[in-house]
């Protein structure tokens, strides 16, 4: 089944960021962008864009920036945005500052790391999913309302006359 | 290269794509550290490693990715590595190529 989730996957590394867009799409997302660098992203970012992305930490061999100041950038332009870092870095202390920096969650490159990843971005897409049906029941509360009110508008109009 | 099948999901044309985008950063980075002076700045060689190490590890080099996070940790606690530790890694990332060059035949 395709999940409607866009990701968008920073990284540096090319064979890694390659093998794992297989992944995710072999996976069921379809739509899956790469960017190797935090600056050709964040120039694709948009105010509230609704895709779910996947950061490096260190991302040395791109541009200037790093996850954490392309972390900031995305927080900043685009709140709602989650973030799920995918580091080479194996440091509880730069976990734990991603974290307080507002990412989802902090994923660190192994062999198993891409099913961690995948499993990530299902809580996000389900959470997509699940606030979709929020606002579409809430649409549905609010008409079922107003056709009350223009029932009862009606009636007392009828006993009225 | 185990799980080089895996993730190519046994497609061989996928398989070797995959073995061809590895070596190709790889390959030049090996000649960088081989060709690197450590007596100066040591913070290159960190760079190259911390690229390396993700890499040999997707790829199921154990061993390689041991030996290269353990030098990483030690640069970055501002210690030295010697050029003898790094013609071991040197060493390990030059059979690593030569067993995925084999594949490719």
């Amino acid at each position: 089944m395709s999940k409607h989730l866009k990701i968008a996957l920073v990284d540096d590394d090319i064979p890694n960021t390659e093998v794992l867009r297989d992944f995710l799409i072999r996976n069921g997302y379809s739509h899956v962008d790469k960017y190797h660098d935090g600056e050709s992203f964040l120039e694709t970012l948009e105010r509230f864009d609704d895709r779910a992305l996947v950061l490096d930490f260190d991302l040395s061999g791109g541009g200037e920036l790093n996850g954490l100041e392309v972390l900031e950038a995305v927080k900043e332009r685009s709140p709602q945005t989650h973030v799920i870092f995918f580091s080479g870095q194996d440091s509880l202390e730069v976990a734990v500052e991603s974290l307080k920096n507002g990412a989802d969650d902090y994923i660190v490159k192994s062999n198993a790391a891409y099913a961690l990843v995948k499993t990530s971005l299902d809580k996000v897409y389900d959470l997509q999913v699940l606030k979709l049906s929020e606002r579409r029941n809430a649409r549905i509360s609010w008409a079922l309302a107003i056709g009350w009110m223009v029932t009862l508008v009606g009636v007392a109009l009828f006993v009225a006359n | 290269m185990e799980i080089i099948d895996r993730l190519s999901a046994g497609d061989p044309e996928k398989k070797k794509y995959y073995i061809r985008l590895f070596l190709d950063t790889i390959e030049p980075e090996l000649g960088n550290l081989q060709a690197i002076d450590i007596s100066v700045d040591q913070e290159p060689i960190r760079a190259i490693l911390h690229k390396l190490k993700s890499q040999v590890q997707t790829i199921g080099a154990v061993d390689a990715h041991a030996l290269m996070s353990a030098q990483e940790q030690t640069i970055k606690e501002g210690k030295q590595i010697t050029r003898s530790e790094l013609d071991n890694t040197c060493e390990l990332l030059s059979v690593l190529i030569q067993n995925m060059q084999d594949l490719l035949k």
